[in-house]
């Protein structure tokens, strides 16, 4: 069974895809006037990353911070044994999972160059040169589209910033961490939301 | 006794056992951990890097690449299609139609799968070890529906969506590690544990499939597990989190732990040791069990089926405790031997120490009542016997003594009867009445002469009190029975001193010149009337038995002829008195009444004027000293009256007396040297003792013929008051020292003393219980002494005058 929204995005991207092919990318302008009810998957992406860093950061700041701050409960990695909070980057995994397990196609994780866990590496070259993009020039996203067969999707690398203290803390210190000289407000690694083009 | 010494050698045994016990226990159990977390991180590592080199096969860019395209076909196909391919695929399947079995088990995808299961295609160091390849039991691949797409062999179901590995595995799409507890599996014919790796698209995107493994479980165990033993029991075993066993030497794979309550305590989340009710192995003894989880492997059973698998180190309490039980059995079998031979020995010992000793504490019983009559026998040839001789010996010179003592005894108590007797034919044959009486006044013995006296027959008056057969009045009843009390507290002492008291004033009643003093008598009068006859009476204290109380005695002199007597003499003695004092007026006055008469002849017949002058003169001189005479007698007659005593300083007497003295003698070169001390008063008549003091300072001045040196002084000492005269004149010759206090000694010329004055002074003296003395040397001077008893002790140096 597809929803709506799938069927829109079944739909919509070889449309999308259509239109750029064959006459290349229009201005924004032109864009606007015409009738269209599709919205681009950059865009897309972009409004998903804006909400998902927004949750990311209350839960860093406001949630783990106070918590902490007040001596109620501390964020830790065996948070489930330890009766404690999960880390802001196991928040932003599991919601990922989460979105995953709704089965609406869109996914998105976290990965690094320097990962604590090997599986949060990237998984193929394009994540890998993302992931080098974004180091480069964090404020860019880096976007592609990727396939598996038949399948396409859309990719956005989003750069991810140690935003808390907390973070550079646990991988400058943690003993599988590939790297340990980060500083507040470094490119640690980046969101990648992953948007399904055909099903 | 025994157990004196054996019950702190067992509490002793038991508390070293329960010590060595707890020590091997603890011992032990880290030593069981230790073991155990070895173990679990060995063989947690073999299935990480089995999980690790399982999911290198998932990676196989062909193996993807093939997924993909199913993956295509299935999603871009139409369902109802697929689900009739579906049965008719089932059903070649069940039947092993070798066309349909062919691409399964040979085709491209199988082949690879081949490959890396026997690791032809792996690199060398990522090919699965010997041990985890002959342990593999099943290695195929799903599509994204859990259809067979590839497999090592034909023993695998076809369809696997609705297993549970295949479900975790595939995780709808998301992909997760499944590792499945050990279970029987009835295809494989065995039990197995599976491990599903989900194959996921070439951009990480989705999964594509899953890679599913089943192993032997026993096989797979064994080589980390089954090797490990200790002792003949010690051993290594694996099980997950519901007690059910993975692996282990004795209790059969997929079995549960009998005993529910040892599960909690060996599956915490972490390492450690525990005493357990119960072996885990069916036995019931309490155990020693180490445990760990498997820290990696569990995270993963975790997500997949919510248990954990740990490892158990165990060994049986037999052989746990055997060498420390078997060291208390032995200890405690020399032990009983011990105790046995203590025994033996002792029933020995008793035999030749015990039983004598024995017969000489009954013997020593008998002596003790003086009723061993024969010889005490005991022959053992050691220090018992020469004891027994010894108590043998004492035993007869105790017998003589005795005998002696009894002979004592008897005559001790002859003469103890013929004292009582004696004492009693003494009491008997005293003539003065002789009455004992108790504490009580209660008669317990009179004499015949109290019995005479008080007219009552022997015995009659026995066990009656004093005061019913003596008839008193109520004021001399009171008196006796006060002198009763006080006799029972007074002392033997006070008493002699009071009798020597009592007899000086009998003596004193029987001096004819002493004056009668009424109130005294009534004080000290001990007398009694009884049947009209006076009698003199006395208390003595008798000593009581012990225990007893205090004996009083009464002995009353019958004094009713004395007093009578008495009262004859005394008026004979008045009557000689006066007699003697008559001569003496009629000596004194005859003298100067002779002179009188001459001159008062001798005027009759002169004529010369003169010379009757002359001779008149000496009539009313004659006259004159007849007169000073005669004052003297009335005087002495009116000091003699009764006059009321009462307290009598005699520092002022002195004085008074000296001033008197001093008036009427003409004394002016005469040097008077005074030492007047504080001295109590004491009790007389002033004017007595003032006009004995005037006779002797008298004396002393006509004694120095109104010159040289008088001396008056008073001291006090020990109840005594001390007065010295002292005059330095002639002194008086020794013979007549002892006649100077006679009536009528005089050493003064015819006309100038009557001889009485020292007479009467020391009449006074003796009346107020004083006394005096005289000492003189002849041609140095007299000192006169007089000492009077004090009626209370001195007022202190600042009250005196």
């Amino acid at each position: 069974m597809r929803t709506s929204w799938q069927k829109v995005i079944f739909w919509g991207g070889p449309i999308l895809l259509l239109l750029f092919i064959t006459a290349g990318p229009l201005s924004s302008k032109e864009r606007a006037t015409e009738p269209s009810d599709f919205i681009p998957p950059e865009r897309v992406a972009d409004y998903i990353h804006a909400i998902i860093e927004a949750d990311r950061t209350i839960y860093t700041r406001q949630v783990v911070g106070r918590m902490q701050e007040k001596g109620i409960v501390s964020a830790e990695e065996h948070w489930e044994q330890k009766n404690g909070l999960p880390l802001p980057a196991q928040f932003l995994l599991a919601a990922g999972r989460l979105v995953a397990e709704k089965e609406r196609g869109i996914r998105y994780r976290l990965i690094s160059l320097w990962p604590i866990k090997e599986r949060n590496g990237p998984a193929t070259d394009f994540e890998r040169k993302g992931l080098n993009a974004v180091v480069k020039n964090p404020d860019q996203p880096h976007t592609g589209i990727v396939t598996s067969g038949k399948r396409r999707f859309f990719q956005a690398l989003y750069a991810d910033r140690a935003i808390a203290k907390a973070c550079i803390d646990c991988h400058n210190t943690h003993p599988l961490s590939p790297k340990r000289d980060f500083k507040l407000n470094d490119v640690m690694g980046a969101i990648v939301i992953t948007i399904p083009l055909n099903r | 006794m025994l157990l004196v010494g054996i019950l702190p050698l067992l509490i002793g045994l038991v508390m070293a056992f329960l010590q060595a016990r707890k020590e091997i226990r603890e011992v032990n159990g880290a030593s069981f951990q230790a073991l155990a977390v070895e173990t679990g991180r060995k063989l947690d590592l073999v299935i990480k890097e089995e999980e690790a080199k399982t999911r290198r096969i998932t990676l196989d860019p062909e193996i993807i690449r093939i997924l993909e395209e199913r993956r295509d076909v299935l999603l871009d196909g139409d369902e109802a299609t697929f689900k009739d391919q579906l049965d008719h695929e089932q059903e070649a399947w069940i039947k092993k139609d070798p066309k349909f079995l062919h691409p399964i088990t040979q085709g491209p995808l199988a082949k690879i799968l081949e490959g890396h299961y026997r690791g032809t295609i792996s690199e060398k160091d990522l090919s699965f070890t010997v041990v985890t390849r002959s342990a593999t039991r099943a290695l195929y691949i799903t599509d994204i529906m859990g259809r067979l797409m590839a497999s090592i062999h034909t023993k695998v179901p076809y369809t696997n969506k609705e297993a549970s590995w295949w479900k975790g595995a595939f995780n709808k799409g998301i992909g997760q590690t499944y590792l499945e507890n050990v279970a029987f599996d009835n295809l494989l014919d065995t039990y197995t544990f599976s491990l599903s790796i989900p194959i996921m698209d070439s951009i990480g995107y989705q999964a594509i499939g899953v890679l599913h493994r089943a192993y032997d479980a026993k096989e797979f165990f064994a080589p980390s597990i089954d090797i490990i033993g200790f002792g003949k029991t010690g051993h290594v075993m694996l099980i997950d989190s519901q007690g059910i066993v993975l692996s282990c030497p004795l209790l059969p794979t997929g079995k549960r732990i009998e005993d529910a309550r040892v599960i909690p305590l060996v599956t915490p989340r972490h390492p450690g040791w525990a005493p357990t009710p119960s072996d885990g192995h069916g036995g019931t003894e309490t155990s020693i069990i180490g445990f760990t989880p498997l820290p990696s492997v569990s995270r993963i059973t975790q997500q997949s089926t919510g248990t954990a698998w740990h490892m158990f180190v165990w060994q049986s309490s037999e052989e746990l405790y055997g060498p420390i039980q078997n060291l208390f059995t032995w200890i405690a079998v020399f032990g009983a031997i011990s105790f046995g031979l203590l025994i033996t020995l002792g029933s020995i010992s008793a035999g030749r120490i015990v039983t004598p000793i024995r017969r000489l504490q009954a013997a020593a019983k008998l002596i003790g009542k003086g009723e061993l009559r024969e010889p005490i026998v005991i022959k053992t040839g050691d220090e018992i016997e020469e004891l027994a001789d010894e108590v043998n010996r004492m035993n007869q010179q105790l017998e003589s003594a005795f005998k002696q003592l009894k002979s004592h005894l008897a005559s001790k108590t002859e003469e103890v009867q013929y004292l009582q007797e004696s004492t009693t034919q003494i009491l008997d044959s005293v003539p003065a009445p002789v009455i004992m009486l108790d504490s009580d006044e209660h008669i317990q013995y009179m004499n015949p002469a109290s019995q005479d006296a008080f007219g009552l027959g022997n015995g009659a008056a026995e066990g009656k009190k004093l005061f019913e057969i003596l008839k008193t009045d109520t004021k001399m009843r009171q008196k006796l029975q006060q002198e009763i009390q006080d006799i029972g507290q007074v002392k033997a002492e006070s008493l002699s001193g009071r009798s020597t008291q009592e007899q000086q004033g009998a003596s004193q009643l029987r001096d004819p010149l002493s004056p009668e003093l009424p109130m005294a008598q009534n004080e000290d009068n001990r007398t009694l009337n009884i049947n009209n006859r006076i009698y003199c009476y006395d208390w003595f204290p008798v000593k009581a038995r012990p225990g007893e109380n205090q004996r009083i005695g009464l002995v009353l002199r019958d004094t009713t002829e004395e007093t009578r007597l008495h009262e004859r003499l005394s008026q004979n003695e008045k009557l000689a008195s006066l007699g003697v004092l008559t001569a003496g007026i009629g000596h004194e006055l005859n003298n100067p009444l002779v002179g009188v008469i001459g001159f008062g002849e001798a005027i009759l017949e002169e004529t010369d004027t003169s010379q009757m002058k002359e001779f008149a003169k000496s009539i009313v001189e004659r006259g004159k000293h007849m007169a000073a005479i005669i004052q003297d007698f009335t005087g002495q007659v009116r000091r003699q009256s009764y006059g009321r005593l009462s307290q009598v300083n005699l520092n002022e007497q002195l004085t008074q007396a000296l001033k008197l003295v001093q008036l009427t003698e003409d004394i002016p070169s005469l040097d008077i040297q005074t030492d007047y001390q504080p001295i109590p008063p004491i009790q007389g008549q002033p004017d007595d003792i003032r006009q004995a003091f005037v006779n002797l300072i008298k004396n002393a001045v006509q004694a120095m013929k109104g010159g040289d040196s008088l001396f008056l002084g008073t001291q006090y000492t020990e109840g005594l008051v001390t007065i010295t005269i002292r005059d330095s004149g002639r002194g008086i010759p020794k013979p007549f020292l002892n006649k100077v206090f006679d009536p009528f000694f005089t050493t003064k010329r015819q006309g100038e003393g009557a001889g009485l004055g020292l007479t009467i002074v020391r009449k006074t003296v003796t009346k107020y219980g004083g006394e005096i003395r005289v000492e003189s040397t002849e041609g140095q001077g007299t000192t006169f002494l007089m000492t009077f008893p004090a009626s209370y002790p001195p007022p202190s140096k600042e009250e005196s005058p």
